[in-house]
């Protein structure tokens, strides 16, 4: 039989009992349904989660602190070591697997001041080198500090927008563009010896960072680790004698080394290797990681709910084919002696059921996005709070390719709780089913 | 045609058995016969004789336990599903005593669906099915369902499918059982005319001896075996036919409080009398029914009579 006539007959025959076909595919509507809408709220959740992880900082740094922290078995702080940090350190975290960069930090309390309006930032000096392998936001202008000319400044777009002045009773605060504004930089720690020229740096070749989610490069300033080497010695050239020798000193070893991993997948490995070389260390992963597997679950435990309506519409559809089958069995054998090919019986039967299982994926599908809508719209609140994200995405998100998935997967399961009542019908002897009445 | 036709149905040796349990049923017992090409052939018998069952091994419908059935020379019991099926669209057309339209159709796509197997174009097959209708009567009824139609229209339905592939083959069991004496005679007609504008093949069981007239060949069925078979000249027999026909008739009506021996004994004198038989005829009871043979020449007619009234014909 030609297509058109097997697709043509199959619709004849749903359509000869109405109420049942239409019974039939109610059922795979709701099964539809509860699963798009379930994976929909699943993949709302996680993405939420990957939302407030982005926000959180990249998610492939390591962190090798001064201060590493001590936890016990079950992830709780417990006490905090000093460990020295410095560039045989960083020489020994290169050679591990995985690891894409590595750069020693330091960084600094300073106070930036702009005429008469002053800020204070964290400064962190890296190997210049190395913040392309970090991945640095792109620049709104200016260039990245190189070997060659490391004197830049890269700043980012928060840092430059909360300078303050106090003028009597009066709070003011404006944000300064470094680029006509003079901005003078001047560290904190140490006291300035009394007859020495206070040390000062103008902004003068300065960078300008995209804003992004991410927080790092949102308020801090960033340096080359040698400029600031050497402006850190002008520095302490200012201090009294003691102190010089407490900043040079302090100077020496790192406050942190910054571990860049080539995959988000392999930050636990590296994590753990740099662990297993005797240093504390410390990730966003290592926090999210949890969090993730709770979304990942929560997507899992909402699939197999949706499946549940999946697997007792099929069960109907299986029902429905075997009592057609039942009324149809006459039928079928006149149509056998007509010269009807076995497989065209069982196609047929098939494409009943693949029917049912196609339709009840779109209408599904269809009123699945109509829930997704009124989800988000109204149920945002309430299943936030349930699940615990406070993020302001779509508590329901239906990505492309689901519609398509579920449809595919609603006529797959027609199809398959069809086979074994089409085998059934192929079985069916001639000879006995003509004698049968109907 | 002066040439003898060729062979288009071959048995031989044919047995089917069933099994009862430990019992062996012979419902057809190494019979063997064939029929050539434009024959019409009738299998007469009566319920039970096995004649049904032969025409569904004929047809591939059943297997056989052994014995060769050669259609068009192929060898129908060794033949697999698929090739059936396909060997059915080709040459082999059927009609069933119960008409078996399928009800959800009108009749114009009942006597299509044959079409749509083989994949026959959908205009195409709309006129053919069409003109089938018109041919047997039906052209006002194209779109009429079974339900909506007599018994006689819906076995001239039955015949249109049979024959709208043009088969050279047409199966047909028991085609007038379901219809009365005047609706029996138009359809039988219908077939009759069908098959010799196509020099088509008919095999056709019926357990009326009435229609055997329409046959070139009349094969007896009892038990299982062919009794006798029966190549009646075309002219001299419907008349005698008739005669033992209208004595069974008369004898049926008013048997019901007769005994076995009255039967017996007024059956024989209606048939001497009626048919002026001069030659002896033989009576003889046979599993609840009185049978009476009349033997003239070649011929012999097997009378089934019921003893009561009731039941079949």
């Amino acid at each position: 039989m030609k297509i058109s006539d097997l697709l043509k007959l199959a619709f004849r025959n749903l359509m000869r009992r109405k109420a049942r076909t239409a019974l039939t595919i109610i059922g795979v509507v709701i099964g539809t349904i509860s699963i798009v809408v379930m994976v929909s709220i699943g993949i709302g959740v996680n993405r939420s989660f990957d939302e407030m992880i982005m926000q959180s900082g990249s998610m492939t740094i390591i962190r090798v602190q001064k201060y590493g922290a001590i936890y016990d078995e079950d992830g709780n702080y417990v006490d905090s070591k000093e460990q020295v940090l410095d560039d045989s350190v960083v020489e020994l975290i290169k050679g591990v697997e995985h690891v894409k960069a590595v750069s020693p930090v330091v960084n600094k309390y300073v106070r930036l001041t702009s005429g008469k309006y002053e800020s204070g930032v964290t400064l962190y000096a890296m190997d210049c080198d190395v913040f392309e392998a970090f991945e640095f936001p792109p620049l709104q202008y200016g260039t990245y500090p190189t070997k060659e000319n490391p004197s830049t400044i890269v700043l980012s777009p928060e840092s430059m927008e909360y300078f303050y002045c106090f003028s009597g009773n009066n709070y003011q605060e404006k944000s300064i563009d470094p680029l006509t504004e003079k901005v003078t930089m001047q560290f904190q720690e140490y006291q300035t010896h009394p007859r020495k020229k206070e040390f000062k740096l103008d902004f003068e070749n300065v960078a300008m960072m995209e804003q992004t989610d991410n927080w790092e490069y949102s308020y801090n300033i960033y340096m080359d680790l040698n400029y600031f080497r050497e402006i850190w010695k002008k520095y302490a050239n200012s201090l009294t004698l003691e102190d010089r020798k407490r900043a040079l000193s302090s100077t020496e070893s790192y406050e942190e080394i910054k571990i860049n991993v080539d995959n988000i997948n392999n930050v636990a490995e590296v994590q753990d290797a740099i662990e297993a070389l005797g240093y504390a260390t410390y990730s966003e992963m290592q926090y999210l990681e949890p969090l993730k597997e709770t979304s990942n679950m929560l997507q899992m435990v909402l699939g197999a709910i949706g499946s549940i309506a999946m697997i007792v519409s099929a069960i109907n559809i299986a029902n429905t084919m075997v009592m057609s089958i039942y009324e149809r069995t006459k039928e079928i054998g006149v149509m056998k002696v007509l010269g009807c090919l076995v497989r065209d019986i069982k196609r047929q039967f098939l494409l009943e059921a693949g029917l049912i299982g196609l339709l009840g994926g779109v209408v599904g599908i269809l009123i699945s996005y109509v829930l997704s809508y009124l989800i988000n719209k109204y149920g945002a609140g309430i299943m936030g709070s349930l699940v615990g994200t406070g993020t302001s995405g779509d508590l329901s998100v239906i990505p492309l390719w689901l519609p398509f998935a579920a449809a595919a997967f609603g006529m797959l399961v027609g199809v398959l709780s069809g086979y074994f009542p089409a085998r059934r019908a192929t079985k069916i002897r001639a000879i006995e089913a003509m004698r049968t009445e109907g | 045609m002066d040439k003898e036709p060729e062979k288009i149905i071959e048995l031989v040796n044919v047995k089917k058995i069933y099994r009862m349990g430990n019992e062996k049923i012979y419902a057809v017992d190494d019979v063997s016969f064939d029929i050539k090409k434009g024959e019409f052939c009738c299998l007469l018998g009566t319920s039970g004789s096995g004649k049904s069952t032969l025409l569904n091994l004929m047809a591939g419908i059943e297997k056989v336990t052994s014995g060769t059935i050669l259609i068009k020379g192929k060898q129908i019991p060794k033949m697999s599903e698929n090739s059936l099926a396909r060997f059915r669209q080709r040459y082999l057309g059927f009609v069933f005593q119960s008409y078996n339209l399928l009800n959800s159709m009108t009749a114009l796509e009942n006597v299509e669906f044959p079409l749509v197997f083989k994949r026959v174009p959908l205009k195409k097959r709309k006129r053919l099915a069409k003109e089938m209708l018109v041919k047997v009567g039906l052209g006002r009824r194209l779109h009429h369902k079974p339900k909506e139609m007599s018994g006689g229209q819906q076995q001239r339905v039955g015949i249109a499918r049979a024959f709208v592939a043009k088969p050279e083959i047409v199966f047909a069991d028991e085609p007038t059982g379901n219809l009365d004496s005047k609706t029996t005679i138009e359809v039988m007609e219908l077939i009759r005319q069908m098959a010799r504008d196509n020099n088509q093949t008919i095999v056709m069981v019926t357990h009326d001896r009435s229609l055997a007239t329409y046959a070139d060949k009349v094969i007896h069925i009892l038990d299982g075996k062919i009794q006798s078979i029966e190549e009646p000249a075309a002219e001299n027999l419907p008349e005698e036919t008739k005669a033992v026909e209208c004595a069974t008739e008369e004898i049926m009506g008013e048997e019901a409080t007769q005994t076995t021996e009255e039967v017996k004994k007024e059956v024989t004198e209606k048939f001497v009398k009626e048919m002026k038989c001069p030659e002896p005829v033989q009576t003889f009871p046979e599993k609840g029914k009185v049978a009476v043979r009349v033997v003239k020449k070649t011929k012999q007619f097997h009378v089934p009579v019921q003893r009561n009234g009731k039941g079949k014909q």
